[in-house]
């Protein structure tokens, strides 16, 4: 684990940024750090319940990666892209992202503002026009509250801004949560069934979204069911079936 | 800073997400009012001793009614938003401080309403220096609204939460419900407030105690 | 098993020493027979107090190791600490209804302190029957079990800070305000009634984890998601 870990450090220069007690007081933007490897997953296990929904999984993401997953229902994809995040520590088995230990509480906290995640369901307050929805993001993440009106223009949805959240269809508000990544610019993009039910202008921003990450020295991860979506956006695809990586 | 920032945030986005929802207001208010009725009524006529009873219903309806504030719908996060909220990087104390902060204000309108009913419905004999009791049981709506924020989130995503909740909290809330009723109590013997502002405050601070201590592992719990 | 049957075979000989002592035991001029309800009265309002207390040290246990065990130590003694507390609620009522005059008695600061954490414990087993999985009882119901346990203190120390009819405490570091023999019988009666505390948690315990361990083994999660079947049931 210790070997491992330093790897993440050894070509990553400016590791002050990682250091403990360190602030994240001007966004993840501030954040430079040129990782070799952005996700290294060593026999990672997650048991909920009864059921074993990863079962041994060793995954490495390096920077600059567009990894597509792909499996049927039910495989773990969901789950996986939990653990990813640093959200869903796993029962077994040992996990860097960005630099943070999983599981480490102290180092996944200071790395969660570089991560973002976008699934089906968008994150949205029902009650909260779309500009405050944004707002309500760049105040937590310390951006600028003008940032979320730039976001949604951005995405196509400069004249909807004032609109509820529960008066947009669903195309909208999948947008909607596609501007909140554009807006915070992190360094990992998840994406769980992202490009399902979107029109080719939505595509082109996941693809945005995803693109830029990659050229900022991140990674992002794309899992689906059927990788006819995912195809020529990949850089690299494995499926996952059971809980476990097929080759 | 920050801390104050995403705090006010959340107080805000509560506040607009309350004002849009009205479940307060044309849920809640209106039940409460009822809840305060039903006692008279099934006292029958005896007016001396619904006299006698009613600020300690205010004070029974209000810790009540408080936990429905706290678990109201539009304060309530799901799945999707507590994943968001915790990958940008916000500090689950900030989280907690804001909904106080929404609750609180949601809860001393709530009494806004209440007590001019039970005066109302109850005719109790005010002692003059009544008002001065309004500032122990502003400390004691705050500290309830605390105490129903930590309740909602234990049982966030929980079965039957809405009764869980206040199973868990209602007896931890009883030394706000005494120092709001008995300040009151001890205005109509001549008696002074400041052993219950005491009491209030002690209690609320050791809530906001609690709540520092408690709200990484409550973050982590309820994710 | 063996080891169930020692433990049950101790709490069961404890029992007995402990009853033959309170019946022995002098009885109290004033309370009449009703002072040997305070034999068992006592015992399990402690036992309660370290029942809830045990449920504290596995919370913070599970915090720090996250393993079952602790967990299993938490649920158990919270279990057991409500128990207590009823057995103790009901005795002192009994005891109450006799010497007081009265069952209930909301002047009494103990009384109402005591029904209260009672109701909190309720609520901490309640918030683990409305968790959907282990994990998520052991998270949420470790906070609780950390931060009820404020309780204790306060329902012990209660007589001293608010006006009661309960009578004070009865050992206080400047001497007992009991005759020798009728503390004798009592703190056997406490000892005995912690040997059964000890061999209950330990079965209880036991039993929490047969009761892990005869759950469904994992299964891969896929497995739950089985091809259609459609053309079969259009054949059929």
């Amino acid at each position: 684990m210790d070997v491992l870990f330093q790897v993440f450090r050894m070509d990553s220069g400016r590791r002050r940024h990682l250091s403990p007690g360190d602030e994240l007081a001007s966004g993840p933007q501030a954040l430079d750090t040129r990782w070799v490897t952005i996700v290294e997953l060593r026999d990672i296990s997650v048991q909920i319940g009864a059921t074993l929904v990863l079962d041994g999984i060793d995954l490495s993401v390096p920077a600059g990666t567009r990894l597509g997953v792909i499996g049927p229902n039910g495989a773990g994809k969901t789950t996986l892209l939990g653990v990813v995040s640093t959200l869903l520590t796993p029962t077994r088995g040992n996990g860097v992202v960005l630099g943070a230990r999983l599981g480490a509480e102290q180092e996944t906290r200071r790395v969660r503002p570089l991560i973002a995640a976008s699934g089906h369901e968008p994150a949205l307050y029902d009650d909260l026009t779309l500009d405050e929805n944004l707002r309500h993001v760049a105040v937590l993440a310390g951006l600028a509250a003008d940032d979320a009106r730039a976001a949604l223009g951005a995405v196509g949805l400069g004249a909807a801004a004032d609109r509820r959240a529960s008066h947009c269809s669903n195309g909208m508000r999948r947008r909607a949560d596609l501007a909140r990544l554009w807006m915070c610019r992190p360094r990992l993009v998840l994406l769980d069934e992202a490009h399902a039910g979107l029109d080719s202008d939505a595509v082109a921003i996941v693809d945005a979204i995803t693109d830029r990450a990659v050229s900022d020295g991140g990674a992002a991860i794309m899992v689906s069911h059927d990788s006819t979506l995912l195809g020529g956006r990949v850089d690299r695809l494995v499926a996952i079936r059971d809980g476990r990586i097929t080759p | 800073m920050s801390f104050w920032r995403q705090a006010g945030e959340f107080a805000r986005r509560d506040l607009i997400a309350e004002r849009r929802a009205n479940e307060i207001v044309a849920i809640v208010v209106p039940f409460g009012a009822v809840a305060l009725m039903t006692l008279p009524l099934a006292l029958g006529i005896d007016s001396a001793v619904i006299a006698r009873v009613g600020p300690a219903m205010f004070w029974v309806v209000t810790l009540l009614f408080a936990m429905q504030i706290a678990l109201r719908h539009s304060a309530g996060d799901a799945p999707t938003h507590r994943r968001m909220i915790s990958l940008l990087g916000v500090d689950p104390l900030a989280r907690l401080a804001g909904r106080t902060v929404a609750s609180s204000i949601l809860l001393v309108a709530f009494m806004t309403v209440m007590f001019p009913l039970m005066v109302l419905f109850y005719n109790p004999e005010l002692p003059p220096l009544w008002p001065l009791a309004l500032i122990p049981a502003v400390l004691a709506a705050i500290g309830l609204a605390e105490i129903g924020t930590l309740a909602a989130e234990v049982t966030a995503g929980l079965r039957a939460r809405s009764t869980l909740a206040p199973l868990l909290v209602a007896p931890l809330a009883i030394p706000l419900l005494i120092g709001g009723s008995q300040a009151m109590e001890s205005l109509s013997r001549g008696g002074g407030i400041l052993p219950w502002v005491l009491l209030v405050t002690a209690t609320d601070l050791a809530l906001a105690v609690t709540a520092a201590v408690i709200a990484r592992p409550l973050e982590e719990a309820s994710r | 098993m063996n080891r169930i049957r020692v433990l049950m075979t101790l709490a069961g000989l404890a029992l007995a020493v402990g009853l033959f002592f309170a019946l022995r035991a002098p009885i109290d001029a004033f309370q009449g027979a009703y002072s040997r309800i305070m034999h068992v009265h006592v015992p399990t309002a402690w036992l309660a107090f370290l029942a809830f207390g045990v449920t504290a040290v596995g919370s913070i246990g599970w915090r720090l190791r996250k393993t079952r065990r602790w967990d299993r130590l938490a649920a158990a003694s919270a279990e057991l600490g409500v128990l207590f507390t009823a057995l103790a609620l009901i005795t002192g009522s009994l005891w109450g209804g006799g010497v007081w005059g009265t069952y209930w008695d909301w002047g009494d600061a103990r009384m109402a302190t005591t029904a209260l954490m009672f109701f909190v414990y309720v609520g901490y087993l309640a918030l683990r029957g409305a968790s959907p999985d282990r994990e998520t009882a052991a998270a949420r119901s470790s906070i609780l079990g950390i931060v009820a346990v404020v309780q204790v203190p306060l329902v012990y120390f209660s007589v001293n800070l608010f006006r009661s009819l309960h009578q004070g405490q009865s050992i206080r570091p400047d001497g007992a305000t009991m005759p020798t023999e009728m503390l004798v019988a009592m703190l056997v009666n406490v000892a005995a009634f912690t040997v059964i505390y000890i061999a209950l948690l330990i079965v209880r315990m036991s039993v929490l984890k047969l009761e892990e361990q005869t759950a469904p083994v994992p299964t891969a999660a896929g497995a739950a998601v089985q091809p259609p079947q459609l053309g079969k049931a259009l054949d059929d």
